[in-house]
């Protein structure tokens, strides 16, 4: 099958293209203009936007947590559409069906859920298979372990480190390594309420900072190509930029990616002693080139926070909104459910709010910042489009800062702020970056041999509107969506890492499991003749 | 080897599924119950309750929604039975039947051991209001509390550990006194109950007692759940359409409603006219008493008052097959090896066969 999408401006930012100009796709993959063809369909895209199709490096999409939360909120997800035949359950809302159908529509094509404890990664893996047309991964959750803390407590070394975090995403199919609150939700189970970098875990006398730093060695060590996804300490407590502030010099210069810094960009300033302090760490990040971080843009509405930092959910619980959450003491980090309606009219959710837009907006380099709402703990992923508006049209802003409450923009820099994204740094912010920082050479940019997934959207005054309803996209060389809508199902990979390792340590990993659990850990392990489709994986290089 | 029956009489499977597909596909409202199987044979069911715009249920959904109830109404904190084992000190048990819903309980949760991640290193104490006839404490730190009514019992407890006056005897209240004393004091508590003994009520008293006690201290409940993958059936079903068992389509996309769709109410009421049974772990036989057209996935042991009119033998998950299923002990879905492999249909197979059939988008 060979396809040409004729005069549309090609926005490749790998590739330093961004002219009018055609896209031959043959089968899955984008090729050079071949000699003499003639291509089987041709799609005049001429008036349009062309980009490959766009990768979410941090959504929570699947676990035993987003499951709970579903179970928790049956009121808040009620149905009216019915499905088309042959798309079944697309219309159900928050379902796995439902998140793959909006996500392509919106040109979508591979995320990546950055939360999930080794224990539920079979249970992950069922939800990821049953997301239809995008490609997806997951990060697998260590640093509240037992096995990990006790590892670091008996001085065994970066090698033994190494080993175990290799095991760890073997057995879990993880395309690399999340930190949640490094030992902050083991400390909770001894009744700490608050934990910071340097305080102490309990029982094993290692301080957060030493956690993350035997992590960040192991996943640089291992040579995985995402670097360790740090969700730092003090979450959403005003004054937290400090915390912020000493990750980030943390990092020692070696790669470290924060995620939803946002939730940790809060000043105590004012009369509320609540004020943004994301102008001081926009200027951190930009100092900092070894630090990469996603957003996790708030936006005024009901959503549901989810998240493994079980010792903040616990301590957020008394905001939930309906009045209900669930804390879930785990094998591991656990979690914590608490949903909230984040309003409009509210003085911390409003400073919230600027200051996920002040970080998209005064971090200077779009490979440094991604796109992210930490789906669904600062907004739903549904509100992307309604998010490329405001950062990329400063009248969008200004409308919006106009009906909000002026004490809290007060307590912001927002209005100052002028810079509009363009397209091209959108391409790279939500494109060409996440590619790189996950070690996908095969997508993020539209070059001969890359995979052919990609985007085309009809530009026009109404921005939202533009993202919301992609006018094509393909997946894997595949029309999945025209003028908006999903035509057909088909099924993705999961994206994996296997680095190599000393097995000796799986040995010990099962003696641990016998003793400890009395139960085999060779049933937490992800076995892909358990999944509903064969050749449900696909791996990425370790360098 | 799998056997299969149309109308009592032995047929082939492709037969069997065939009359299965011509029974549901006829149906006004079919309903598919039972759903005792795995996360695959779960998966395909619903799937093919969407194909037949019907609905479904789990034969465990009374116990299911004691606790489901209680979560989505106030709210849950829990453990895994693991940490319970490994850093509990103090275990708070809740009923008579934990030993016999959780057979392997004392050996699980490891009472007389010292929890290897305490701090304290000190014997962990175990209470256990009502327990089992006969239950001796057996050199355990164990004090009882008989309760013939449960809910009064959690209530005057939760009441005694907030300080507040109860209405009970004196040796009464010397009793709860002392369980409050003993529970305030855990530094990582677990209260664990069976839903079911304890009804929705009782269950979110004890959990507004896990809520207080977390106040000053760590203290979580260990909910045992019930059988026949009932845990994992909610989970898919929550993955795939937002919402528990008992969800309908009849109206072209999900709805949930738990006295709706609860299959029992609806085959006794006849608003169902023909029914799906699965019960590949035990053979159990549906609960109702209604002649209904039936196709029954069933093991080779279930007995029926009345021979359903298609009978279809499926395997054990985890005997017959690998498979995966909720476990209790991790609160997590795992995978189980087959233990006696054998060439047994699993539940997924069958409903393939009963779906292909179906034609077009029926």
């Amino acid at each position: 099958m060979l396809i040409l999408l004729k005069g549309g401006r090609i926005i490749d930012p790998v590739n330093e293209r961004d002219e009018v100009g055609d896209l031959w796709i043959e089968n899955d993959r984008i090729i050079a203009a071949p000699d003499g063809k003639q291509p089987d369909d041709v799609h005049d895209v001429s008036g349009k936007i062309v980009m490959a199709g766009a990768i979410d490096i941090h959504s929570h999409i699947a676990g035993g947590n987003v499951n709970t939360a579903r179970l928790l909120l049956p009121e808040k997800h009620q149905n009216r559409l019915p499905y088309p035949p042959a798309l079944p359950f697309s219309t159900a809302k928050w379902s796995t069906f439902e998140t793959g159908t909006i996500y392509a529509m919106m040109g979508f094509t591979t995320v990546i859920e950055p939360a999930i404890v080794p224990h539920q990664s079979l249970q992950a893996h069922f939800e990821l298979a049953d997301i239809p047309i995008i490609d997806k991964g997951m990060l697998t959750v260590l640093g509240n372990d037992d096995f990990l803390l006790s590892l670091l407590r008996d001085g065994e070394g970066p090698a033994a480190v190494a080993d175990y975090v290799a095991s760890a995403l073997a057995a879990s199919n993880g395309l690399g390594v999340k930190c949640i609150n490094a030992g902050g939700a083991t400390a909770f189970k001894y009744n700490e309420r608050s934990f910071s970098l340097d305080d102490v875990v309990p029982f094993y006398g290692l301080t957060s900072r030493q956690i993350v730093e035997a992590l960040q060695r192991a996943v640089i060590d291992l040579k995985i190509p995402h670097p360790l996804h740090l969700h730092a300490n003090n979450l959403g407590i005003p004054g937290n930029v400090s915390t912020a502030l000493a990750t980030i010099e943390a990092a020692r210069g070696e790669p470290l990616h924060l995620a939803h810094l946002q939730f940790y960009s809060y000043g105590s300033e004012g009369d509320r002693g609540f004020s943004s302090a994301a102008a001081e760490l926009a200027a951190a990040v930009n100092k900092a080139p070894n630090v990469t971080v996603d957003v996790g843009q708030v936006m005024f509405r009901q959503t549901v926070t989810i998240s493994a930092d079980v010792l903040r959910q616990f301590n957020g619980a008394a905001m939930a909104s309906p009045r209900k959450s669930v804390i879930h003491d785990g094998d591991g980090n656990g979690g914590g459910i608490v949903p909230y309606f984040y309003r409009d009219t509210d003085f911390a959710n409003t400073v919230q709010w600027a200051c996920g837009l002040e970080l998209f907006l005064l971090i200077d380099n779009p490979w440094q910042v991604f796109f992210t709402t930490d789906h669904p703990n600062g907004a739903p992923f549904t509100t992307y489009p309604e998010i490329f508006a405001l950062i990329m049209s400063k009248d969008t802003r200004a409308e919006a800062l106009s009906r909000l409450p002026q004490e809290a923009i007060a307590m912001t820099t927002l209005p100052s702020i002028a810079r509009e994204y363009s397209l091209g740094e959108v391409a790279v912010m939500t494109r060409a970056a996440p590619a790189k920082l996950l070690g996908l050479k095969d997508r993020g940019h539209l070059g001969e041999g890359a995979v052919a997934d990609i985007a085309v959207y009809t530009p026009g005054d109404d921005i939202a509107k533009m993202f919301r309803f992609a006018h094509l996209v393909f997946k894997d060389g595949d029309l999945v969506v025209r003028d908006g809508r999903v035509r057909h199902y088909r099924w993705g990979k999961a994206l994996k890492v296997s680095p190599g390792y000393d097995k000796a340590i799986d040995r010990r990993l099962a003696g641990y499991y016998d003793s400890h659990f009395g139960s085999s850990r060779d049933m937490f392990a992800v076995k892909e003749h358990l999944l509903p489709r064969a050749e449900s994986f696909q791996e990425v290089a370790c360098a | 080897m799998s056997e299969a029956r149309v109308d009592g009489k032995p047929a082939s499977l492709e037969a069997a599924a065939e009359r299965a597909a011509e029974i549901l596909s006829q149906a006004r409202l079919p309903v598919i119950s039972g759903l005792g199987t795995d996360v695959a044979g779960a998966r395909a069911s619903i799937l093919l309750a969407g194909k037949l715009r019907g609905a479904y249920d789990h034969m465990r959904s009374a116990e299911i929604f004691a606790d489901l109830d209680v979560m989505r109404q106030s709210g849950l904190m829990y453990t895994t039975a693991t940490q319970a084992r490994l850093r509990a000190d103090v275990f708070l048990l809740v009923g008579r039947d934990l030993l016999h819903v959780w057979p392997e309980m004392m050996e699980r949760l490891a009472p007389a051991d010292i929890p290897s991640l305490s701090l304290a290193r000190e014997p962990r104490k175990l209470l256990w209001i009502a327990p089992p006839r006969g239950f001796k404490t057996q050199g355990l730190a164990a004090e009882t509390l008989d309760a013939p009514d449960l809910h009064t019992a959690l209530a005057a407890l939760r009441a005694c550990t907030a300080g507040r006056p109860v209405a009970c005897s004196k040796e009464m209240r010397r009793k709860l006194d002392s369980f409050a004393e003993v529970i305030k004091k855990a530094r990582f508590g677990a209260a664990v109950w069976s839903p079911s003994s304890l009804d929705a009520l009782s269950i979110e008293m004890l959990h507004g007692l896990i809520r207080d006690l977390n106040q000053t201290t760590r203290f979580t409940g260990l909910p045992l759940g019930t059988g026949a993958n009932a845990s994992g059936a909610v989970h898919v079903s929550g993955w795939m359409t937002g919402f528990p068992v008992r969800t309908s389509f009849g109206r072209g996309y999900p709805e949930h409603d738990s006295w709706s769709f609860d299959a029992l109410r609806m085959v006794e009421s006849g608003e169902a006219d023909a029914a799906l049974w699965i019960s590949a772990y035990d053979g159990e036989a549906p609960p109702w008493k209604r002649n209904l057209p039936l196709v029954a996935l069933v093991s080779p042991k279930a007995v029926f008052a009345r021979e359903p009119q298609v009978r279809i033998e499926v395997g054990c998950p985890g005997v017959d097959h690998d498979a995966a299923e909720y476990e209790r002990e991790s609160a997590s879905i795992v995978a189980r090896t087959a233990s006696r492999p054998s060439d047994m249909p699993t539940v997924e197979t069958v409903i393939g066969e009963i779906a292909k059939r179906l034609g077009g988008d029926a």
